[in-house]
C-alpha cells in the first residue's frame, strides 16, 4: 500500500518522519471530529479564573468564576458556571465639562481643583451574580448539540436566558455547519426609579422595565488545508423594551456659549436589531498557530463597525508552555441620535445619548499570555496581562461655543490581568 | 437585508466551494491538535466578550447567547 503526500506525491515510505506521521493520524483519526471527541472514561473538569479590570481613575472590576464540567464517556459534557462581577469607581455621566475652574471640598476636607474642561463623572458601586449551564451531547458521528441556560441578577438589572445550537460535520468532517438561538428575558428596575426620558429627571415610576433579546445564528467552517481552516459566523440579535441606559444624562447648553445651565435624562429607541459577520482563520505554522478574525456590525441605531483580531501562539519547552501575544484594534461609529449635548433653545429630539459608548469610538488591545503547567502537576496555568486604549471623537456633533475648545472624549487607558487554572480529576 | 445577504454570500462561498480536495484522515495531525480551534480559550473569551460588550456598542461572534448584563 502507498500513502500519498498532502502534495500528492508518494511518501517516503518506512522513514521515521512517515511513523510519526502514521502515529499521529491514527491518534487523529481517534480524536475527529472535535466536537464529538470522546474521553475513554468520564472525568470532571474545574475551571478557574479571575479577573482584574482598571481603568485609569475610572472604573475598577474583580471578576472570578469557576466552571465545574462533567466529561461523560461518550462524548457528552454537562457544565455549570458561577461567576461574581465587584464592580466599583466612577464612570462618565454624560454631562458636558463646566467651562470654568471650580474648587471642592473631597470628603476628607482637602481642596482639589478641577479643570474647565473636565468631564464630569458619577461614582457607582455594583455586584453582579451569573449562573450558567451547558448541555453538550453528541448524536452518532455527525450531529451534536448544545442547550444552555443563563440567569444573573444585578442590583437594578436581571436577566433570564435560553440558548441552544445544532452542529452538523459534512464531507468527512471538512465543513461544519452550526445553527442556533438564544432568548432572554430580562428586566430592568433602576435605583430610584425609572425616570422619564429627555426629562429633568424628578419624576420617576417604580415599575419593572422588560427587555427581550433574541438572537439567531448560522455558521460555516472549513478545513483548508492540513494546516488551516476557516469559518464565518453570522448573527442577528432583535432587542425589545428598555434599552436607555437610566443614570445617563445630556447637558442642555446655551445657544452660543455653549455653558452647560441644565441637564436631561437619557432616551433611546425602544427596539434595536444588530446584525454581525465574523470571518476567522487558525493556520498552523511549523510549530506555532495564528489565529486571525475580522468582524463587520452594523445595527439599526447607525452604529457600525469594524474589529480586527491576531493572536500568535508561540510554543516554547512543549505545548503546555507558550506565549500569545494579542492584538486587537476596534472602531465604531456613532449612534443616529448621539450628541455631545443639546442647546437650550431648540425644541429636543425624540431620541438623544451623549453617552460616549455611542459616539464615535476606537479601540485598541495589546496584550499577552503565558501559558504554563507546574512540574507534574495536572492544572494548566494561564495569566494574561493587556492594556486597552479607547479615545473618541474629540469634538463630536453637538459641542457649541466653549465645549469645542475642550477635549470631549480623552483616551481612556485601562490595564487587565487575568489568572486561569484548569484540572481534570 | 440584502446587503446581510450578499456578505454572508461573498464569504460563505470561497469556504463552502474552495475546492473538492479534502485533507485526508492521515493528515489531520495537526488538525487534530487541541488548540486548533476557533475558540481554544472558551473563558478567556468569554471575559473579551464581557469586557468588550461593556465598553463598545457592538455584539456578536460565535455566541447564540444574547443580553444578560446591564453594564450597556
Amino acid at each position: 500500500m502507498q500513502l500519498e503526500t498532502s502534495s500528492g506525491g508518494a511518501a517516503p515510505t518506512g522513514s521515521p518522519a512517515l511513523r510519526d506521521r502514521l502515529h499521529k493520524a491514527a491518534i487523529a483519526l481517534l480524536l475527529l471530529p472535535a466536537t464529538a471527541r470522546a474521553e475513554s472514561t468520564p472525568a470532571n473538569q474545574v475551571d478557574f479564573t479571575a479577573l482584574y479590570y482598571g481603568e485609569q481613575g475610572r472604573t475598577q472590576v474583580y471578576e472570578p468564576v469557576v466552571r465545574v464540567t462533567r466529561l461523560f464517556g461518550d462524548g457528552q459534557f454537562l457544565s455549570a458556571q458561577l461567576a461574581v462581577d465587584v464592580i466599583t469607581g466612577a464612570s462618565p455621566s454624560g454631562a458636558l465639562p463646566t467651562g470654568t475652574v471650580q474648587t471642592i471640598t473631597s470628603a476628607s476636607g482637602r481642596l482639589r481643583t478641577v479643570p474647565a474642561g473636565a468631564i464630569p463623572t458619577a461614582n457607582f458601586q455594583d455586584r453582579r451574580f451569573a449562573l450558567d449551564g451547558d448541555w453538550h451531547r453528541p448524536w452518532g458521528k455527525l450531529f451534536s448539540t448544545t442547550i444552555g441556560v443563563h440567569a444573573s441578577r444585578e442590583r437594578d438589572y436581571q436577566s433570564l436566558g435560553v440558548n441552544g445550537k445544532i452542529t452538523a460535520d459534512l464531507l468527512q468532517h471538512s465543513i461544519t455547519l452550526t445553527a442556533g438561538g438564544g432568548y432572554s428575558d430580562d428586566s430592568v428596575f433602576p435605583l430610584g426609579g425609572t425616570p422619564i426620558g429627555l426629562s429633568d429627571g424628578t419624576a420617576v415610576s417604580d415599575q419593572k422595565n422588560p427587555k427581550r433579546v433574541s438572537v439567531l445564528l448560522f455558521g460555516v467552517s472549513r478545513v483548508l488545508t492540513r494546516r488551516w481552516m476557516m469559518s464565518l459566523d453570522a448573527t442577528r440579535t432583535a432587542e425589545r423594551g428598555y434599552l436607555t441606559e437610566p443614570y445617563k444624562v445630556i447637558s442642555l447648553m446655551e445657544p452660543f456659549s455653549g455653558v452647560p445651565i441644565a441637564q436631561v435624562t437619557d432616551k433611546r429607541p425602544s427596539t434595536r436589531t444588530r446584525n454581525s459577520a465574523l470571518l476567522s482563520s487558525v493556520y498552523h505554522l511549523a510549530n506555532d498557530i495564528a489565529y486571525t478574525s475580522y468582524r463587520y456590525y452594523w445595527d439599526t441605531w447607525g452604529i457600525q463597525s469594524s474589529t480586527l483580531d491576531v493572536r500568535y501562539r508561540h510554543r516554547l519547552a512543549s505545548d503546555d508552555w507558550y506565549l500569545e501575544p494579542h492584538l486587537r484594534f476596534y472602531r465604531q461609529s456613532a449612534a443616529d441620535f448621539f450628541t455631545a449635548g443639546l442647546s437650550s433653545a431648540l425644541a429636543p429630539p425624540d431620541f438623544a445619548t451623549s453617552d460616549y459608548r455611542l459616539g464615535q469610538l476606537a479601540t485598541m488591545t495589546l496584550g499577552t499570555t503565558f501559558g504554563f503547567r507546574l512540574g507534574a502537576s495536572p492544572a494548566l496555568w494561564t495569566v494574561r496581562a493587556e492594556y486597552i486604549r479607547q479615545a473618541g471623537d474629540s469634538s463630536p456633533p453637538g459641542a457649541l461655543g466653549v465645549q469645542r475648545t475642550f477635549d470631549l472624549s480623552p483616551p481612556i487607558n485601562t490595564f487587565t490581568m487575568v489568572i486561569g487554572t484548569s484540572f481534570k480529576f | 437585508m440584502k446587503r446581510v445577504l450578499r456578505l454572508s454570500l461573498a464569504l460563505a462561498l470561497p469556504l463552502l466551494a474552495g475546492g473538492c480536495a479534502t485533507v485526508r484522515p492521515w493528515d489531520r495531525d495537526l488538525l487534530a491538535e487541541k488548540e486548533m480551534s476557533f475558540n481554544p480559550c472558551p473563558m478567556l473569551h468569554a471575559i473579551d466578550e464581557h469586557v468588550y460588550f461593556s465598553k463598545e456598542a457592538s455584539m456578536g461572534g460565535q455566541d447564540a447567547s444574547g443580553g444578560g448584563c446591564g453594564c450597556n
